[in-house]
């Protein structure tokens, strides 16, 4: 019965990894001061990833990235977790920089009026 | 004059498109994509641009053409009509909310003042299922495509036709952030509609030859081989988005809408010949 509750909470984990923030996993783990570094580098990367959102210019992947980092935390594999978080992190202001370049419209000089 | 202070009053509500030399009219827009097509593709005939890429491409024609002689679309028009004719739970039935019969594919997109928003063919069948206590229709393929299929079939040889009304400065400011988002570069690839279908139209992408934008919105839905089934146009605009590494927007969503009837205005006086078929 027991073991039965605990897989149970496995599965919920499981399936809500792909959601972000904090999950009951990371919770258990929290007092491990990594996984609260590396956490914080993947609600940063969601951060970004809005402000990109923010101006419509959100790139494809980028939350993708940002759920395989959590679900790389969850896993233990703290290297893989950062470096998606950072490459997800870096879309999200790139993304952010290039909606707000593209501010202004402006017709291209091909287009002949 | 009048259309003049309008559009000062748009910028001024919109604030996001600069003046002076950007500040043009739809009319402006639409001559100044048909020169460039035409100077491009100077021995096209206007009317076939309905045909996309294969308006420009001799080979793929030849294979389009032996396609549409069993058109893979029919299927789906026959499971439209059958939706068309069907009463939903109360009794009523799509033939209560369009009166005039199928053949309104060209009525749309238009600005629903009402509404205070660009409203599509998808949409408006989706209202009319939701005003009958029916579930709404997912939008970008499905059963969607089996009545929309059918209208656009119904609606053959009409002409596009899309109004930007004067008494209303929103449905200009609509255009203006359709237009806006069609020039907008997104995505990791940093392209926007205009680098591929304008700048480089008739150039190659990997087997696909760039169409123009001008006839893009006459045959929705369209059979896609790729696809192996029928989608709608805002599926079509989630395959361009996702290609350039861009998160797509949500379908039948303002910005999509509002791209619909900046894309489709560019298409005024082209036919309607939906369904269409594609590689
Ligand atoms: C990387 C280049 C590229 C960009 C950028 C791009 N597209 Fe496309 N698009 C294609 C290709 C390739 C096809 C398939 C061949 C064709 O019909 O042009 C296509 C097809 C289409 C079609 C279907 C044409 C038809 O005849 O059925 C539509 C509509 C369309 N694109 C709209 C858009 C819109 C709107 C945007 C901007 C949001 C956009 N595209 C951005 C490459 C691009």
């Amino acid at each position: 019965m027991q073991v039965n509750r605990l897989y149970s909470v496995l599965l919920v984990t499981a399936l809500l990894g792909g959601g972000v923030g904090t999950t009951l996993a990371a919770d258990a783990k929290a007092a491990d001061p990594k996984v609260v570094e590396v956490q914080k580098m993947i609600d940063g990367a969601e951060k970004a990833r809005k402000k990109a959102a923010s101006v419509d210019s959100e790139w494809r992947d980028t939350g993708k990235f940002i759920k395989q980092a959590q679900a790389a935390l969850k896993a233990g594999d703290y290297d893989k977790a950062m470096k998606l978080a950072r490459k997800a992190e870096d879309e999200g202001n790139l993304g952010y920089q290039q909606g707000v370049s593209q501010q202004e419209l402006h017709l291209p000089s091909y287009l002949k009026y | 004059m009048k259309k003049l202070l309008n559009r000062v009053a748009v910028l001024a509500i919109a604030g996001t498109v600069s003046m002076g030399a950007q500040a043009t009219t739809p009319e402006e827009d639409r001559n100044a994509f048909n020169k460039l097509y035409k100077w491009r593709f100077s021995g096209v005939p206007m009317e076939e641009f309905v045909n996309g890429a294969y308006a420009i491409d001799p080979i793929g024609r030849e294979n389009w053409e032996a396609i549409e002689e069993f058109p893979p679309y029919e299927p789906f028009i026959d499971e439209g009509e059958v939706m068309w004719e069907t009463p939903f739970a109360n009794g009523k039935g799509y033939k209560d909310c369009f009166p005039d019969g199928p053949a309104i594919a060209g009525n749309y997109p238009h600005w629903d003042k009402e509404q205070g928003m660009v409203m599509t063919l998808p949409l408006a069948l989706n209202q009319c299922r939701e005003a009958n206590g029916e579930k709404p229709l997912k939008y970008k393929k499905g059963s969607i495509t089996n009545i929309v299929a059918y209208t656009a079939f119904q609606s053959r040889g009409q002409v596009t036709n899309v109004v930007i009304p004067d008494d209303d400065p929103r449905a200009l400011a609509a255009y203006e952030n359709g237009r806006k988002f069609y020039f907008t570069r997104r995505g990791q690839l940093n392209f926007s509609c205009s680098t591929c279908h304008l700048q480089n139209t008739g150039m190659k992408v990997r087997t696909e030859i760039l169409s123009p934008t001008l006839g893009q919105t006459t045959h929705w839905p369209t059979y896609r081989s790729k696809w192996g089934t029928v989608g709608t146009l805002h599926r079509r605009f989630t395959g361009c988005n996702k290609n350039i590494r861009a998160k797509p927007f949500k379908a039948q969503g303002e910005q999509y809408r509002n791209l619909e009837y900046f894309l489709t205005y560019m298409s005024n006086g082209l036919e309607l010949n939906g369904p269409g078929a594609r590689k």
